[in-house]
């Protein structure tokens, strides 16, 4: 194997291969950046000139992009509490205020260098450890998913606000919203016009969620405070810090990988569960949610530690995990290659070269990341009250632009004023997202297994996965009551 | 704010769960096998948060638990501003929303665009800066209409009124 990497070495390492992966990697941080452009988007976008390049060239500029715009996704969630994707939506509960505190390019650094050691983490896991993972992924059926969906909601749900009940009160409300639409089984549900019967799309619904809400908040509880431009301060990162979020920035990659390589799940579930974890496990537990350097490195190096892992299913087993890989499995079959387990002996050599780049893409990413960081910066010194209007005209572009629709704007801004009324009434907006996002596979799940037992509701704890998910969300749910009650006796 | 807010959150799920799903969750007649039919989510996930709207209410009651259901105060954030100005101010930016829906259609999607951004200017305050605002507003959007018409091949409405002038 050592062998065949080297081999795979000499080949990737050309100076083509490196100008395509560090322009996928600029374009990605730079879409990722924009709020309501995605790295699907992204990823999309460039499929057709791949027709044109070689086959490794080709998926590498893919892979590239994606990394790319999962990291930029981070950079607007910390500057303007805008997440550029779903991913990113949990760095910005400690990265924002951060950025509030005149600490912007210390947040932004903490996410480069955990976005660069999840996705450097998670390289390494798809060289050494793709097929065992793959075979333990193909273990899960729906019930599995179903109770690995309800750890993932509870997790977010107790970590992401200070009261777990309204963090399930989010969640409730994320799920029924999830609901708009057409089922599995071809049913409309709350079709009140025509539009809905597609259902609501997430970049409408995360956009408006976060960015918008800033948007209310400014105007309506104007004060002189608001037209301070923010600084940028302090900037680097200190070893004492970095030491210190490290544990959580290993925990989170792990995280990542594991999460990553289960279709379906992605990166916005891992990273809430990596934020779970480390606030759980930390001793500055009462910064999370204030500006925490650990939460940044948890959420960031899970979702970027997503990246590598969500090819061991499509590469092991030719399952996409998520929509950007079943873009992927387009360009490696228009290339001529088949994802699945007669890909490592058809085109192995393949494969290697795609492992070598994927970790020349870490490198890169972080140099990117750090030539990029100083112009982002400047974006915090621009006053909020200047600010809120120009992120309301990216949105309203880049939401339109998506499926050039209205119905999406629309979306877009009742979004936002139904996040102003939670944010009102102190629900977290955190817990609403990622059930909005998990909402229609943990339906699904829930009812292809109680179509599996004949409507028999035991089959939710048949198995030893599906009893060890259970047992971690009712753990979650008992330190959380017991931290809460704790905190209020104080 | 505790009660309120439980009683909200009550009222919320309760309206869900007694007048929209018997109303637009259609349960039909037949169902293949033994899959649960489609209102079986929704109802099950408004009853949770209906009895976790009456839960927030009852923990609201004692002091002891009201920790847990309403963890800060949010009348802090309102500060002295009298309630009658944040309404307006609220109002007056849905308002601005609902225009901007409206008018695109008719002024296009850039002209509403703009017209909307410079009435965010002017209501987070920041028109006090006549020039940088009125260039922010005007140019931004032409520059994002431009961007994605060119590089994302996207059609933003033109607006029925400069289609009739022939623009």
């Amino acid at each position: 194997m050592l062998n065949d990497l080297l081999v795979a070495f000499q080949a990737v390492a050309t100076i083509e291969n490196f100008l395509i992966m560090a322009a996928g990697i600029w374009g990605g941080v730079i879409i990722g950046a924009i709020p309501g452009m995605t790295g699907t988007m992204a990823v999309t976008l460039a499929l057709p000139f791949t027709f044109y390049m070689q086959p490794i060239p080709s998926i590498l500029l893919l892979v590239a992009l994606y990394k790319g715009s999962t990291y930029g996704g981070s950079v607007s969630a910390i500057l303007i509490k805008t997440p550029g994707t779903a991913s990113a939506a949990c760095t910005t509960l400690d990265g924002y205020p951060l950025a509030q505190q005149g600490k912007a390019g210390k947040a932004l650094n903490m996410a480069l260098y955990s976005s660069c050691t999840g996705d450097f983490i998670s390289n390494l896991s798809l060289i050494f450890i793709a097929a065992p993972l793959a075979l333990l992924a193909l273990r899960i059926g729906p019930p599995e998913y179903f109770m690995l969906m309800i750890f993932a909601l509870t997790t977010v749900a107790g970590v992401s606000g200070r009261s777990l009940l309204l963090g399930l009160v989010s969640a409730c409300l994320g799920l029924l919203l999830a609901t708009v639409g057409e089922d599995m089984y071809g049913s409309f549900r709350f079709d009140l016009t025509v539009d809905m019967q597609s259902g609501l799309a997430v970049a409408p619904v995360l956009i408006g969620l976060f960015a918008i809400p800033e948007l209310l908040k400014i105007i309506v509880f104007r004060n002189n405070q608001s037209h301070k431009p923010m600084q940028l301060g302090d900037n680097r990162v200190t070893r004492d810090e970095l030491r210190r979020s490290l544990k959580a920035m290993l925990k989170g990659s792990m995280i990542g990988v594991v999460m990553g390589a289960i279709p379906g799940i992605g990166p916005s579930a891992a990273a809430f569960s990596s934020y779970g974890e480390a606030q759980r496990s930390s001793k500055n537990r009462e910064n999370f949610g204030k500006g925490e350097l650990e939460g940044i490195a948890a959420s960031e190096s899970a979702n970027n530690g997503c990246c590598g892992s969500t090819m061991i299913p499509l590469l092991a087993l030719g399952v996409p995990g998520d929509v950007i890989t079943g873009v992927m499995l387009g360009a490696f079959m228009i290339h001529g290659m088949t994802p699945g387990p007669m890909l490592f002996e058809n085109n192995l050599n393949e494969v290697y070269m795609l492992f070598i780049g994927m970790l020349f893409s870490s490198i890169l990413l972080f140099g990117a990341g750090k030539a990029t960081m100083r112009f982002f910066s400047h974006i915090s010194r621009i006053p909020p009250g200047l600010m809120a209007p120009i992120v309301l005209a990216l949105c309203l572009f880049g939401i339109f632009s998506i499926s050039n629709s209205m119905y999406d704007v629309i979306v877009l801004l009742v979004m936002g004023v139904f996040g102003f009324f939670m944010f009102l009434f102190a629900i977290p907006a955190a817990p609403f997202l990622i059930a909005f996002i998990l909402g229609p596979m943990l339906e699904e799940n829930l009812r292809r297994s109680l179509a599996l037992s004949r409507g028999d509701p035991s089959i939710l704890v048949s198995s030893p996965i599906t009893w060890l998910f259970a047992s971690l969300a009712i753990f979650v749910v008992v330190v959380t009551i017991r931290q809460q009650l704790k905190k209020a006796k104080a | 704010m505790g009660i309120t807010r439980g009683l909200v959150i009550t009222a919320l799920f309760g309206i869900v769960l007694f007048l929209l799903i018997p109303a637009y969750v259609p349960r039909p007649r037949f169902i293949p096998g033994f899959a649960p039919p489609p209102d079986m989510w929704p109802r099950t996930v408004s009853m949770l948060g209906m009895a976790l709207g009456i839960l927030l209410v009852g923990l609201s009651f004692s002091r002891k638990t009201e920790a847990i259901a309403d963890p800060e105060n949010a009348s802090a954030i309102r500060g002295d501003t009298p309630l009658a100005t944040l309404l307006t101010r609220f109002g007056w930016t849905i308002l601005a929303f609902a225009l901007f829906i409206g008018s695109v259609m008719l002024l296009g999607f850039l002209l509403s665009s703009i017209l909307l951004l410079m009435a965010m200017l002017l209501l987070t305050g920041y028109w006090r800066h006549k020039v940088v605002a009125a260039a922010v507003a005007v140019a931004l959007p032409l520059v994002l209409y431009l961007f994605f018409s060119s590089a994302l091949n996207t059609r933003f409405p033109v607006g029925s009124l400069f289609r009739a002038i022939g623009i």
